[in-house]
């Protein structure tokens, strides 16, 4: 991809399925709708090719955390997308990573910026 | 990068992908066109943000998984178009794997029935065969006397079953019909349960039927009882007779059960076929023997023994164990019999299967390794020739690389064109390799033990699967890593002539070569030896003269002929006959057909100077003009006279003359044979005429009137050939007996080829695999250099335009396959070191190290190497250096 900003983040490998499972916790969205909103809330700081997304969802799909489903969009009737919706195992599969998540980066943050003993 | 859309199998999660990634281009484009784009550039904004569309679905396909399968299925189709579009490319390659697993198939079938597949009775591991090692007999291993294998019975611990059997030849009568001569085998009653084997129909023998003077009765093997019997079940109760002796049937085997023919597991095991051999045996009769009338110290070479081990017992144990009867029974022998000296009478037990395979292995192994050597070769090759087409696609390759392919799918994509080749090659291989052992099975030329049980099973089917992967892999593997270490933009950038050569691929490739240079070189050095080793049976000095002698064999029936005088007569007359024959110049008899083995073997003893180890020598009754008809040279005294009718002469062999008498003259001098005294008339020259791949044995000829046999070798030395006198012979015989059986009519010199039957196959099977292997590596050669050369047109332009002369660029060309070559040579000559040791036994007149085949081979290698390599060099020397410049 020519011309890419260079303070575009790459993402870090295996975060991308907890930014999708929660972003899903928010309601059921499709597959742009959760890019744009990755995009959005990051201020585009993270770099995600939307295509890298689908193979994600679909492999989420087939672990059972997310459900699918052809849906018309809300104000054009005429339309469908394919609608994503976190399930009670994507929930729980949610709080794993986010505990993991946080204890990663609390690990992280204790090297990079050490707390002074007193 | 995948090309072309795989076939979608549930058609609606695929076209459910494409829908909902088109949703999700759509709705983007159209927000970016929100924001002020132009339609075109808004689908373009919008194909950027999402990445490759093509490489996005692949990946999801494979979240699904069901698509490895279609991949599979995608990537053959890929390969099928691919080979195509290079038809040669692909037929060469089909023809080679079809021929290679084919081959391979077919030996290792073989290799497999006869060699490796226990034998087809119950628990066949614990079944031995035992011989006897008589000192009198100079130790040799031979059937043993069947006195002693009852005792052996009657005291050994160490065998659950013990038994002896003895292969024979007897004329068969069923219902009215010409009698026919059949192999049989008779045995004492418990053969079967020695076997344990159960009969399909009636029962196998019972104790009762070994008492003697007990009515012999018999039981049928399958095809038997389905040629004759037609698969009658109400056989049983039937007789068959011999001569006027009724037989009744009692039992029928079942139809998976083979029995050893008397070739393949000998009584008397020295070389040449065993009388009444080749043919496995058609019936089993009860032989009714009192053992303690037969002798103490002879009988030896007549009857086989078999025994079953007790379960946990080895075989040396029961070997020790039968070598302490053994000694017991030499003590026990009345004096005037036995050499009564502790180990005068030593005994070996032996595995059946090694017993009845014995001499087949090394050659079976030979063949083995020799078609998969060749094999081998044609792999290297295919790999080589891929190699080259991998190079010559490199720019494609770069291109589909560049594109976004990933390497490890184009990796997949060339083996996946092996794997193709290779299935469908090895399809067509087993298909040919299941006919060509039936035409073997049906028309073989050689002598194989268990050759009826040959049949593709599942263990062959696996080894050639095995084969088949490891093909693909071999030849597919190497070019397709090679394709791992092509560095796409490099390929991209520059000219195709200098993608091409990488120097690390031809050097890859010029191992390739070399290594071929060493299977191709060992093969053929092995062939070499094959070929000269049967050249020197047949240029050796036989000691008598093949040309222009016509054989026949006459049988006569035992019953009508049972007197000595009726045989005589009956001799007498056809030789007579014969002699009155136009064109006949002499006419004479033979017990035994020249070249086809031993037959009557006896001790011949000095009546003034008696021993105890007396070998067996090899007897023959002829009648006056014998020695004249085959030419034989007479070394002392005369040859047979009409004169030495019914006289107690006998004429011997140079060896055994010596052997007697040493540098003393025989002449006159008196021999004991069989009890009885003989004169020594005459002594001519040795001769190989039992077999020519042994030493020419010590032989004694005795008049025919002496014991006139039952069949009757004419020998009628003429120069007609033998389609115009046979009608003339054949009305000789029957003129005077016109119920003699004319077994064959042929010349000495098909008889002569026809005793290397074996020898002669060997050496055509390998002469047309060196020649496969030498065309293959000449090609391998050719298809390096002249890659090469492409490769470097621009250095050698460059070279010549500095001043390189025309011959300084034949050998820059012909240097870069030199080091392979003699490297391979080389390995190649000390890889057929290594197999001539091996294979020695195998080998007659000729060394595993032989100068002149090692030069031969060396010269022959190294012209066609040279002619591989000469039009390369020729189009390297024949480059314009202007017009390759120009090119730069």
């Amino acid at each position: 991809m020519p011309n890419e900003p260079s303070d575009r983040i790459q993402l870090l490998q295996g975060t991308l399925d907890m930014l999708i499972l929660r972003t899903l916790l928010l309601g059921p969205a499709h597959g742009h709708q959760i890019a744009k909103h990755i995009q959005r809330t990051t201020d585009d700081l993270l770099q995600i090719e939307h295509g890298s997304l689908y193979p994600a969802l679909h492999r989420l799909e087939r672990k059972g955390w997310l459900a699918a489903k052809w849906e018309p969009a809300g104000k054009d009737l005429k339309r469908e997308f394919k609608y994503y919706r976190l399930t009670a195992a994507g929930k729980k599969q949610l709080l794993a990573e986010e505990s993991k998540w946080k204890k990663l980066t609390a690990a992280v943050a204790r090297i990079m910026w050490p707390v002074e003993e007193s | 990068m995948r090309w072309g859309i795989p076939k979608p199998r549930p058609k609606s999660r695929e076209a459910d992908l494409d829908r909902e990634l088109r949703a999700h281009l759509e709705l983007e484009a159209e927000q970016q066109s929100d924001s002020g784009l132009t339609p075109e550039e808004a689908r373009y904004a919008a194909r950027r943000a999402f990445g490759n569309v093509t490489l996005t679905k692949e990946e999801v396909r494979q979240m699904w998984g069901w698509t490895r399968w279609d991949i599979f299925i995608q990537d053959l189709r890929y390969a099928l178009r691919s080979l195509r579009k290079s038809p040669g490319f692909a037929m060469a390659a089909f023809l080679t794997l079809a021929l290679g697993i084919g081959a391979s198939t077919a030996v290792f079938t073989i290799v497999d029935s006869v060699l490796l597949r226990p034998l087809a009775y119950r628990d066949s591991g614990r079944l031995v065969a035992l011989w006897e090692r008589p000192r009198m007999l100079g130790g040799e291993a031979t059937g043993p006397n069947p006195r002693h294998v009852d005792i052996w019975q009657k005291r050994a611990t160490a065998f659950s079953g013990l038994t002896f059997l003895r292969h024979m030849a007897i004329s068969l009568t069923v219902s009215t019909e010409h009698p026919q001569m059949a192999p049989i085998v008779a045995s004492p009653p418990n053969l079967f349960d020695v076997l344990q084997v159960q009969p399909l129909l009636g029962r196998t023998f019972i104790p009762e039927e070994g008492v003697p003077g007990h009515a012999s009765v018999v039981i049928l093997t399958y095809p038997f009882w389905q040629s004759l019997f037609h698969g009658d079940p109400g056989v049983i109760g039937k007789t068959i007779r011999t001569g006027n002796v009724s037989h009744e049937i009692v039992g029928v085997l079942p139809s998976d059960f083979h029995f050893p023919s008397g070739t393949t597991l000998r009584a008397f095991r020295r070389g040449g076929k065993a009388l009444n051999g080749g043919l496995d045996p058609l019936l089993f009769m009860s032989a009714g023997l009192d053992v303690t009338q037969m002798e103490w110290n002879g009988n030896y070479g007549n009857w086989v023994a078999l025994g079953r081990l007790k379960p946990g017992v080895a075989i040396s144990q029961a070997a020790a164990q039968v070598n302490v009867i053994q000694n017991q029974i030499v003590q026990e022998m009345p004096a005037s019999e036995g050499d009564h000296r502790p180990g005068s009478l030593l005994a070996s037990v032996q595995p059946l299967q090694e017993a009845m395979v014995g001499d087949s292995r090394t050659e079976l192994w030979l063949l083995m390794s020799a078609v998969l050597g060749l094999m081998l070769i044609a792999c290297l090759n295919l790999a080589n020739a891929q190699l080259g087409r991998g190079m010559a696609r490199s720019r494609e390759f770069a291109v589909r690389a560049a594109l976004g392919a990933a390497k490890g799918w184009l990796v997949w994509n060339s083996v996946a064109e092996n794997l193709l080749l290779a299935g469908c090659g090895g399809v067509a291989g087993v298909l040919l390799a299941g006919f060509s052992l039936d035409l073997f099975r049906r028309y073989s030329p050689v002598d194989l033990p268990r050759l009826s049980e040959v049949h593709l099973n599942l263990a062959v089917l696996a080894f050639s699967i095995a084969l088949i992967l490891a093909v693909s892999l071999l030849s597919g593997l190497l070019p397709a890593l090679r394709l791992l270490s092509t560095d796409p933009q490099a390929a991209l950038q520059q000219s195709t002539a200098r993608a091409l050569g990488s120097r690390h691929s031809n050097r890859l490739r010029r191992w390739l070569i070399g290594l071929q240079v060493a299977g191709c070189t060992a093969l053929l050095l092995v062939t070499g030896l094959f070929s000269k080793s049967l050249l020197h049976l047949l240029r050796q000095d036989k000691g008598f003269e093949t040309r222009k002698v016509i054989v026949a064999e006459a049988r006569l029936a035992p019953g009508e002929y049972a007197t000595d005088q009726s045989r005589i007569s009956f001799n007498d007359a056809v030789l007579e006959n014969l002699r009155a024959i136009p064109g006949v110049q002499i006419a004479a008899m033979v017990s035994a057909m020249p070249l086809d083995g031993e037959s009557w073997i006896e001790p011949v003893q000095r009546i003034d100077r008696p021993r105890l180890e007396t070998p067996l020598i090899n007897f023959r009754w002829v009648s006056p003009g014998y020695f004249e008809a085959t030419q034989q040279k007479l070394v002392a005294g005369r040859f047979f006279e009409e004169r030495d009718r019914q006289m107690s002469n006998v004429i011997l062999s140079e060896g055994e003359a010596k052997a007697l008498w040493g540098s003393e003259s025989p002449i006159g001098g008196q021999v004991k044979i069989e009890g009885r005294t003989f004169t020594v008339i005459g002594v001519v020259g040795d001769s190989r005429n039992t077999s020519l791949k042994t030493p020419p044995p010590r032989m004694a000829y005795v008049h025919y009137t002496d014991r006139p046999p039952y069949t009757s070798f004419f020998l009628i030395r003429a120069p007609t050939p033998v389609s115009t006198l046979a009608p003339g012979i054949r009305q000789a015989i029957w003129k005077y007996a016109p119920d003699a059986t004319i077994a064959r009519v042929q010349t000495l010199d098909s008889q002569l080829t026809d005793s290397l039957a074996t020898e002669r196959f060997q050496t055509s099977v390998l002469l047309s695999f060196g020649a496969a292997a030498l065309l293959l590596a000449m090609l391998g050669i050719y298809g390096v250099l002249s890659y090469s050369v492409i490769t470097r047109k621009q250095e050698i332009g460059v070279r010549m335009a500095l001043g390189a002369t025309r011959s300084s660029i034949y050998a820059l060309t012909f240097g870069e396959a030199g080091t392979p070559v003699v490297v391979g040579l080389a390995a190649g000559l000390a890889a057929s070191l290594l197999a001539g040791r091996l294979i020695q036994k195998l080998l007659y007149g000729v060394q595993a190290v032989d100068a002149t085949v090692i030069l031969t081979v060396t010269a022959l290698f190294l012209i066609s190497a040279t002619a591989a390599a000469f039009l390369p060099a020729r189009r390297a020397a024949s480059v314009d250096p202007m017009t390759t410049l120009r090119a730069e």
